[in-house]
C-alpha cells in the first residue's frame, strides 16, 4: 500500500494557507503584549478561545474597560459564522463518536473549514475525510500558537512592504472558487459580497453573518426554482 | 494582572465559542439531513467567504472611500482569474502578493 495517510494530506493542504495565518498571529501576539498581558494569559486565551478575530477584539475591549458581558457577547457574535461551518460539517460527523466530535468542534476554524471544501472529491470514505480534517485543523492550531507567541516576544516582524496579511483573503478566495459549480453558486457569491460591503458599518461584525445567511437563503431559493427550469430546458432540448 | 475581568471574560468566551462550533456537529447524529438540505448547506462556503474577504479587501485599514486606493481589490480580482485557471492555491497567493506589491509601488 502506497496510499498517503489522509492526516498527512490534511497537514499538507494547510501549508499554502500558513502565510496568511502567520501575520495574523503576530498581530495578535503584538496586541496582547501591548495590552500588558503576560505569557500565561495569552496562552490561556489561545487555548480557551482559539479564535483569532474574536481574541483581537476581546483584547481591544479589555483595554477599553468595557463590561464583561459586552466583551463576551461581542466575541460570540464575531464567532457566530462558525455555526454555519458546524452546520455544513454536520453530515460529515454524523457517525463519529463524542470524542471526535469534541475535537473536531474545538479545532473548527475558517482555515480548517476552507481546506475541506473539496473533501468529497478527495475521499469516498467518511473516516478518511474526518482524518484529513483533523490533520489540517490540528496543524492550523499549532501554527496559530507558534505565531502568537512569536508576536508576543518579537513583535510584528513580517516585512510591511510584502503585505503578507493579504494572503488571508487570497487563500480564502482560492479555496472558494472551485466550489462555484454553476451559475446559482456564482449568484450567491455576488449577493453576499455586495451585501457585506453595504452592511460593513453594522456593529459587532454583524454584517458578515447577515450577508452570509442571506446568501445561503438566496441560494436555497434559486436552487428550488432551478429544478423547474431545468425540466423546462430539457423539454426545449428534446423539442429541438 | 492588568485586567480584573480577564479570566472571567476569556472563560465565558471560550465556552460560548465552543458551543457555537459544536452546535450542529453535536446534533448531527440526531438530525436527518435530506438531499435537499445538503444542497442548501453546499451554498455556505460561497456565501460566507465572499462576505468575509470583500470588506477586508475593499475597506482595507479603515479606508471607507469607495474608489480611492483599491489596489487590493484589483490584485484580488486578477488573482481570482489566476486561481480559476491554475486551480493552485500557492500560485494564486504568490501571484496575488506580487500583484499587490507591483500595484502599490506604481
Amino acid at each position: 500500500m502506497n496510499r498517503k495517510s489522509p492526516i498527512i494530506t490534511g497537514i499538507k493542504s494547510m501549508l499554502p494557507i500558513i502565510p496568511g495565518v502567520l501575520p495574523f498571529g503576530l498581530i495578535m501576539g503584538t496586541a496582547a503584549h501591548n495590552a500588558g498581558l503576560n505569557i500565561m494569559e495569552v496562552t490561556g486565551m489561545n487555548f480557551l478561545m482559539f479564535a483569532g478575530a474574536a481574541q483581537l477584539v476581546a483584547v481591544d475591549l479589555l483595554t477599553q474597560n468595557v463590561e464583561t458581558v459586552v466583551i463576551v457577547l461581542t466575541g460570540c457574535i464575531i464567532n457566530l459564522r462558525m455555526m454555519l461551518y458546524s452546520a455544513s460539517f454536520a453530515p460529515l460527523f454524523k457517525e463519529s463518536n463524542l470524542l471526535t466530535k469534541t475535537f473536531a468542534s474545538y479545532l473548527l476554524t475558517d482555515q480548517a473549514y476552507a481546506t475541506c471544501l473539496d473533501l468529497d472529491e478527495r475521499y469516498n470514505k467518511r473516516s478518511d475525510k474526518v482524518a484529513f480534517y483533523l490533520g489540517s485543523a490540528f496543524f492550523m492550531m499549532v501554527c496559530w500558537h507558534i505565531s502568537v507567541i512569536l508576536g508576543m516576544f518579537f513583535g510584528n516582524f513580517a516585512p510591511k512592504s510584502l503585505s503578507l496579511e493579504f494572503a488571508i483573503p487570497l487563500s480564502f478566495m482560492a479555496l472558494t472558487i472551485p466550489t462555484i459549480k454553476n451559475r446559482t453558486y456564482f449568484y450567491v457569491v455576488m449577493i453576499s459580497a455586495v451585501l457585506s460591503l453595504f452592511l460593513y458599518k453594522l456593529p459587532y461584525n454583524l454584517g458578515l453573518i447577515i450577508s452570509a445567511s442571506i446568501g445561503v437563503l438566496c441560494g436555497a431559493y434559486l436552487s428550488s426554482d432551478k429544478s423547474v427550469n431545468t425540466d423546462r430546458n430539457s423539454e426545449v432540448k428534446d423539442g429541438l | 494582572m492588568v485586567f480584573d475581568n480577564f479570566w472571567v471574560s476569556v472563560i465565558f468566551l471560550g465556552i460560548g465559542t465552543f458551543c457555537i462550533r459544536a452546535s450542529f456537529i453535536y446534533m448531527s447524529s440526531r438530525l436527518n439531513i435530506s438531499k435537499r438540505m445538503r444542497e442548501v448547506l453546499s451554498f455556505i462556503p460561497c456565501a460566507i467567504f465572499p462576505a468575509l474577504i470583500t470588506p477586508m479587501v475593499f475597506f482595507h485599514q479603515g479606508q471607507s472611500h469607495f474608489f480611492l486606493q483599491k489596489e487590493r481589490l484589483f490584485a484580488l480580482f486578477v488573482a481570482s482569474f489566476i486561481s480559476y485557471k491554475t486551480k493552485n492555491i500557492l500560485i494564486t497567493i504568490v501571484c496575488g502578493l506580487l500583484l499587490l506589491f507591483v500595484f502599490s509601488i506604481l
